[in-house]
């Protein structure tokens, strides 16, 4: 026994060492579930508090670039307005709640690219919620906490975002390699379908993330290669990264119906 | 001054110079520096090395909750402070036990650029490659991790040379 913890002191940092690393690749693997990644991050009360302070602090220099695009929703919302008044808009706007955010934290030179928002649970966000801008789709949340969010972009390696040609019912998978913030790749469309530069991309409704038809992007240009069965697209992402000042976050009202439903039929 | 308020001091100038400029600067589309390292690499070589594990891991902890990176951070630096004693012993006779500090005049300049060199090639690829944390990406990996390397290092080392002027005069 005595010869033991003789051991344990004589190699101490080591233990020590190996203790830390536990704890740190721990963080790092559970990263990769879902929904537990509650623990540090930065929508945790006192740094999203110290980002947001920050973001206040340099916020007044891009005043003049915000006004302007919040003038440009505002006519885009004013026209639209006027110009549905069928049912079934009237339906979707009931289903989606639109829930605006500002952004305290951005990234997006990282290989794993994180927004930061100033709302959080109190606000009614919650985890896996689509986020948006009025240029197309910006990711999903990730963490929640009181007053803060944490966002997964499309800029992540851990981001699958499901869409569609707003030409034809083509769907496939959009992931990113973490080359160009500009650019993600679109994967698992058949070499059958026809598409050409400039075709663009919307969000289909099969996750109940986003709503039908959210612009992504558009195409960059694609490659076919004979030995295999898929195209490789670059997509060119309609949500200029670099500048990001508001979000919205999109919250389905009737997820939790469809939820049910779909689970019934599995079983 | 006080030389454990010194090292508090420095802890929170390099996280806050970390968080609110460099995370947020761009560097030729997707290169990022990493300064904060240089908090470890200079406690002094005779703390007990456990601590330094420790401060390395509040240090890694701090990034990681501001970059939202889980853990890359945190893994990197504390492997960053368990290497650091053998570093140590190739730029030093007695292994670092006959400085007082580490400093580009307590090491001579030859000597830093090699200590501060390896710590920050070994801190960078443990960093990137676990961030990426997929093979067939790796010669990206390598290159973002290589170029970063060399930014991060020209930094510290301008840092270091400008610290080490104020004291001179």
């Amino acid at each position: 026994m005595r010869n033991l913890i003789a051991f344990f002191i004589r190699h101490h940092v080591f233990f020590v060492f190996f203790l830390l690393e536990i704890i740190a690749v721990g963080m790092l693997i559970q990263s990769h579930y879902y929904q537990a990644s509650r623990f540090a991050s930065s929508s945790s009360a006192w740094s999203g508090q110290m980002l947001e302070g920050y973001n206040n602090s340099t916020e007044y220099f891009s005043l003049k670039e915000i006004n302007q695009l919040l003038a440009e929703e505002n006519a885009r919302l004013k026209t639209m307005r006027t110009s549905t008044k069928s049912d079934s808009i009237v339906f979707t706007n009931n289903q989606y709640q639109y829930i605006s955010a500002k952004v305290i934290k951005n990234s997006y030179n990282k290989r794993n690219n994180y927004l930061s928002l100033n709302k959080g649970s109190l606000h009614g966000l919650e985890n896996g919620m689509g986020v948006c801008t009025q240029q197309g789709v910006v990711g999903i949340i990730r963490d929640v906490s009181e007053h803060y969010a944490t966002v997964m972009s499309i800029l992540n390696k851990n981001t699958v975002i499901s869409t569609r040609f707003s030409k034809s019912n083509h769907f496939g998978e959009l992931h990113w390699d973490g080359k160009s913030a500009d650019f993600a790749q679109l994967q698992s469309i058949e070499k059958y379908v026809q598409i050409s530069v400039g075709d663009s991309l919307v969000t289909n409704s099969y996750s109940s993330i986003f709503p039908e038809g959210i612009p992504i992007g558009t195409i960059n240009r694609f490659e076919r290669e004979s030995t295999e069965n898929f195209y490789s697209i670059e997509v060119d992402l309609s949500v200029d990264y670099r500048n990001i000042d508001f979000v919205y976050v999109i919250k389905d009202m009737l997820k939790e119906e469809r939820k049910t439903l779909e689970k019934n039929q599995i079983e | 001054m006080n030389k454990t308020l010194t090292h508090i001091i420095r802890f929170f100038s390099l996280v806050a110079f970390q968080v609110f400029f460099l995370n947020n600067v761009q560097i030729s589309g997707y290169l990022n520096p990493y300064v904060y390292i240089l908090f470890i690499m200079l406690l002094p070589p005779k703390l007990p090395k456990a601590m330094v594990l420790i401060l390395g891991f509040g240090m890694g902890l701090t990034m990681d909750i501001f970059a939202d990176s889980y853990g890359i951070h945190t893994a990197a630096t504390v492997l960053l402070a368990y290497i650091r004693p053998n570093i140590l012993a190739l730029v030093s006779i007695k292994g670092g036990e006959d400085l007082e500090a580490i400093s580009i005049k307590q090491l001579r300049f030859g000597r830093f650029f090699t200590y501060t060199g390896l710590l920050c090639l070994i801190h960078h690829f443990t960093l990137f490659y676990l961030e990426a944390f997929r093979l067939n990406e790796f010669i990206d990996t390598f290159g973002r991790a290589f170029f970063s390397t060399i930014i991060s290092l020209s930094l510290i080392l301008l840092m270091e040379s400008l610290r080490s002027n104020k004291n001179k005069r």
